[in-house]
């Protein structure tokens, strides 16, 4: 499953993808970057690992045609805080305006055209993140360097 | 009389300084290099004034009594020159 | 609006006129340079004037095509009917922001959303063209993320996605300046760089007191614009400073505040610089994110919007805005709105524009839907020089027979041979009659249009309509150069177009149902304008199926029209003009006939309210052909003027039948109605004051006569039903210049429009006829 986990002080990250080579790709970059990273094959599994314990990003692909990650994202929404909360970075191979427009509608944060290149996927994980304390329960109080106050 | 010169060789800015006045003190500061300019009663001094004074640095004799001049200007003339 | 903006309204509208007939014909043929480089002009042009009217959007959307089209004529792309549409699509926006400026008189505020989506297509459309291009998804990593048409892959292509604007990126010195003011530098909302000219104290400006106005000033810096000089070389009369300074206030009161008119002043709002590009993208996002307002999901997507605003805004540095954002949207989940937390948002970013919050849009406008074809009702008249000279010289002329008839006057006065007099006065009079009638002629003539206008539009509604409908037809158009009456071509526009839309819809065949029959498979419509005497006709011919007499009898004999009986005795040619009965248009699906909206009946009645009328015929298998006639002048109408109920109305003389006063006792009563007897017809009459509700004057003692007009109340000739009339006093005849009633009373039944007579009061022009069918069947 998952390689031994660093406890990242950044913040725990969930991949929700069903190829193993992003999930390992993905992984590997946060992970050298500072945060904690689990893996989900898909949105269900991802709602149960969220469950137990919550993160601070999720991201996830939505290649379309397959829908389950739109669903899993729609459903993350209608849920309960703060759980419903949680940013998301959506991944997909599709660049047009119309797939944007329906991720937003779903409840992305954001979106990145694949391949994402490392330092794109660190910087915007950095920006969207919610922070060290591994959840959306309250805006975290972190300095400017992102470290805790 | 917006500017004069005191007995004891100070420059005095009193009121409303105009931009004439800027070329009064130049030639009074490069006559007399360490004479101190005292603004206490200095209500508004024009550009050019001001930029006469940040180019030769004298010693300033305040705080001026325009509020601008105090807040904006007068740490620009008491700071190192950058 | 002003005279700038009236001319850049005209101009471009004949420029998107031109581009879109150059752009129909390039797709015909392709290699037509001609066409190609005029297409191009025109987008080049239009381009040029959105910049000198200051409308960067539209300037931007042009560019982009000027931009396909360019590489057509470069040879690296080709000509394709997707091209073509998209270059539609593009005047057709440019058309409707065209109407946006006429009707407000200014250049819209926000309107960056309808062009983004448009450039996309053209960035996207040339993303596909370039051969090579890596479009295999989730391939190698490319070293830099930017593969080779430019966009880079890992962000979403920014014109693509985003639609609205992401702040612009501010210069460098904003973020050093913020830097090197940290401490009262997160308060900072605007940063502001000035730099006055040499002469500014010359010329009586003083810098430090432009800036000393600025509220809430947080740092201020002086430097020279090189090194200081020594003091003997400093000129004191030449301004060598370059002023900086933050401030709390916004960049808007900033600009608003701070004016020079010697030197340059740019104002950046703080944020910006201090957030980057890519944190401002995250933000803007998240107001797009918040302004999704559907119920399900909501609370989720504004509190995760909200969350990560304020996380990036307090990583950024600015721990008050930072809370500010966290409020606001934990205050919109019990609003349900992500209002406020979009206008903390902006507030935070010091966003300048009063917007209102991004629209999200869930569906791509549908674009092709919106070619819908408008009937180009200006309000400014482009006229020919030739025309406004004719006028000038015939004011002359008449200028000199009024001069002539004064001196006949004074003549007169004095005595001086009354029959030499006299006879001068009537070679005058005959003199003037004709110089008037040339005036109504060269005045109506400024107004009239070609025909060309009215058809412009056409060849876009085939071309749409036949790409819909999967049909090829071909419109040919003769006699554009027919120049009828502005008020006429403005009539037949709708009538037509429905005309028109009917023959692509359920007129012509599909191409194998024509070849079936041994036609050749693309259909033709034909528009044809001619001139006969005084009237314009103009005929909409299809050879496409035909009507079918057979179904018209089905539709008619359900709708309750006639009998069926009735109906299969009717000739076939009956049977075919019986689709204009009212009611027909809402005939159902069976026929093939039914209407966008504007039913034959409509189109009939809106044609001969104007004095002209419709005909068709058809053949079965071979086609249709709708002819229109209307007078080529309309305007011009004989009337004369009646007393009723205390005032004046104007009769158009074309119902009238006769005038003529009779005893009161002839008068027969019939029931609660009235009649009179004349030549042996009996025929219904009616008291004008009560038909226009109006109060009445009590009628002469017995014994006295009565004014009565006797009119025609419709029907066909020879069997026409008749009405009589009664007035209180008969007026003038004379020759009217009618104008419709327009606006508000254009729905008013019973008048035909009004008049402007002589003392400078308006007459009203009665419509007899709608008078008398409502009062056949009073209400």
């Amino acid at each position: 499953m998952t390689s031994a986990r660093t406890t990242g002080p950044r913040g725990r990250v969930l991949i929700v993808d069903d190829a193993s080579l992003i999930r390992l790709f993905y992984g590997e970059v946060l992970r050298g970057a500072g945060f904690e990273v689990d893996e989900a094959l898909n949105g269900l599994e991802a709602l149960e690992k969220l469950l137990l314990a919550p993160a601070g990003l999720i991201v996830l692909d939505v290649n379309m045609p397959r829908m389950d990650g739109m669903t899993f994202l729609r459903t993350l929404r209608r849920g309960d805080q703060p759980l419903a909360a949680t940013p998301v970075l959506v991944t997909s191979t599709e660049a047009a305006p119309r797939d944007t427009e329906l991720a937003r509608a779903a409840g992305a944060n954001f979106y990145l055209v694949k391949p994402v290149s490392p330092d794109l996927l660190i910087k915007h994980a950095a920006l969207l993140h919610a922070g060290p304390d591994g959840g959306p329960n309250a805006a975290p109080e972190v300095g400017p360097d992102g470290a805790p106050r | 009389m917006t500017v004069r010169v005191a007995e004891d060789g100070a420059i005095i800015l009193e009121g409303k300084c105009p931009a004439e006045d800027a070329e009064t003190v130049a030639r009074m500061l490069l006559l007399d290099p360490a004479a101190s300019v005292d603004w206490r009663a200095c209500d508004h001094a024009h550009t050019a004034i001001v930029q006469v004074l940040l180019t030769a640095r004298p010693v300033m004799v305040g705080p001026p009594r325009s509020l601008f001049l105090r807040d904006w200007i007068a740490p620009a003339l008491s700071g190192t020159p950058t | 609006m002003n005279d700038l903006l009236e001319q850049f309204l005209v101009e471009c509208r004949d420029l998107i006129d031109a581009a879109t007939a150059d752009l129909l014909a390039l797709e015909t043929a392709p290699d037509d340079t001609e066409r190609l480089n005029g297409a191009f002009r025109g987008f080049h042009t239009l381009k040029g004037a959105a910049g000198i009217v200051e409308f960067p959007a539209m300037g931007r959307l042009l560019h982009a095509a000027e931009e396909v089209l360019a590489s057509v004529r470069a040879g690296s792309r080709t000509v394709s009917g997707e091209l073509i549409s998209d270059c539609l699509a593009c005047l057709d926006q440019t058309g409707r922001w065209l109407d946006e400026v006429a009707a407000t008189g200014e250049i819209p505020a926000t309107p960056e959303d309808a062009a983004e989506d448009l450039v996309a297509r053209f960035a996207a459309s040339g993303r596909l063209a370039t051969p090579g291009a890596d479009s295999v998804p989730g391939g190698a990593v490319p070293t830099d993320g930017t593969p080779p048409d430019g966009v880079p892959r890992g962000a979403v292509p920014a014109g693509a996605a985003l639609g609205t604007r992401v702040a612009t990126a501010a210069p460098d010195w904003v973020a050093r300046l913020a830097a090197r003011h940290q401490s009262e530098g997160h308060r900072a909302r605007a940063a502001l760089r000035y730099t006055p000219t040499a002469d500014s104290f010359l010329r009586g400006e003083d810098p430090l007191a432009v800036i000393a106005r600025i509220p809430d000033l947080l740092a201020v810096e002086l430097m020279p614009r090189g090194t200081w000089p020594p003091l003997d070389e400093l000129d004191p009369f030449t301004c060598d400073l370059v002023i900086t300074l933050l401030t709390a206030a916004s960049a808007d009161d900033v600009s608003t505040i701070a004016n020079t008119g010697f030197g340059v002043l740019e104002v950046w709002p703080v944020a910006a610089a201090m957030l980057g590009p890519d944190a401002l993208a995250v933000l803007e996002e998240q107001a797009r994110l918040a302004a999704n307002d559907t119920p399900e999901g909501f609370a989720g997507r504004l509190a995760s919007a909200g969350l990560v605003a304020s996380n990036v805004l307090r990583r950024s540095g600015l721990p008050d805005a930072a809370s500010a954002v966290a409020d606001a949207a934990r205050t919109g989940q019990s609003d349900r709105s992500g209002a406020a937390f979009i206008a903390a948002l902006r507030a935070a970013l010091g966003d300048t524009e009063e917007a209102s919050e991004p629209q999200p849009k869930t569906v791509m406008p549908d674009q092709s839907g919106d070619a819908a074809p408008r009937a180009q009702t200006t309000r400014a008249l482009r006229v020919d020089v030739e025309r406004i000279d004719a006028l000038v010289s015939l004011v002359g002329e008449l200028t000199a027979a009024k001069n002539a008839i004064g001196h006949t006057a004074r003549l007169m006065r004095e005595g001086t041979d009354l029959a030499a007099q006299s006879r001068a006065l009537k070679d005058q009079h005959a003199l003037l009659d004709r110089l008037v009638s040339e005036l109504q002629r060269a005045v109506l003539g400024i107004r009239v249009l070609q025909m060309r206008h009215l058809f412009q539009s056409f060849p876009r509604v085939v071309r749409e309509m036949s790409r819909e409908l999967g049909k090829t037809a071909r419109l040919d158009i003769e006699g554009e150069t027919t120049e009828p009456d502005k008020a006429t071509v403005e009539a037949l526009f709708e009538p037509l177009l429905h005309v028109l839309r009917n023959a692509l819809d359920h007129g012509l065949e599909t191409a194998d149902e024509r070849r079936a029959t041994g036609k050749p498979p693309g259909a033709t419509v034909r528009l044809r304008a001619t001139r006969d005497g005084d009237q314009v006709i103009v005929e909409v011919a299809d050879d496409g199926r035909g009507i079918d007499p057979a179904k018209i009898r089905l539709a008619a004999a359900r709708l309750g029209l006639a009998s069926e009986t009735e109906l299969e005795a009717m000739p076939d040619q009956a049977v075919i003009e019986l689709i204009f009965s009212p009611g027909f248009s809402t005939a159902s699906a069976v026929t093939g006939l039914s209407g966008r909206g504007v039913g034959m009946d409509a189109v009939r009645s809106a044609i001969t309210r104007l004095g002209g009328s419709v005909a068709v015929t058809s053949q079965l298998g071979m086609g249709t052909s709708v002819v229109f006639t209307l007078p080529f002048t309309i305007l011009m109408l004989g009337v004369m003027t009646v007393e009723a109920g205390g005032q004046v109305f104007g009769v158009p003389l074309d119902v009238v039948i006769e005038t003529t006063r009779i005893p009161r006792d002839r008068i027969a009563r019939l029931g609660a109605a009235e009649a009179i007897v004349l030549r042996d017809r009996t025929v219904p009459l009616i008291r004008l004051a009560e038909m226009l509700d109006l109060p009445g004057t009590a009628r002469e003692s017995a014994g006295g006569d009565v004014s009565i007009l006797v009119a025609s109340a419709g029907g066909q000739a020879g069997a026409e039903q008749l009405c009589a009339l009664e007035v209180e006093a008969f007026g003038e005849r004379m020759d009217v210049m009618l104008k419709p009633m327009e606006g508000l009373l254009a729905g008013v039944t019973g008048f035909a429009g009004t008049t402007l007579v002589g003392d400078g009061g308006v007459l009203i022009v009665l419509d007899l006829q709608e008078l008398l069918r409502c009062q056949e069947s009073p209400l």
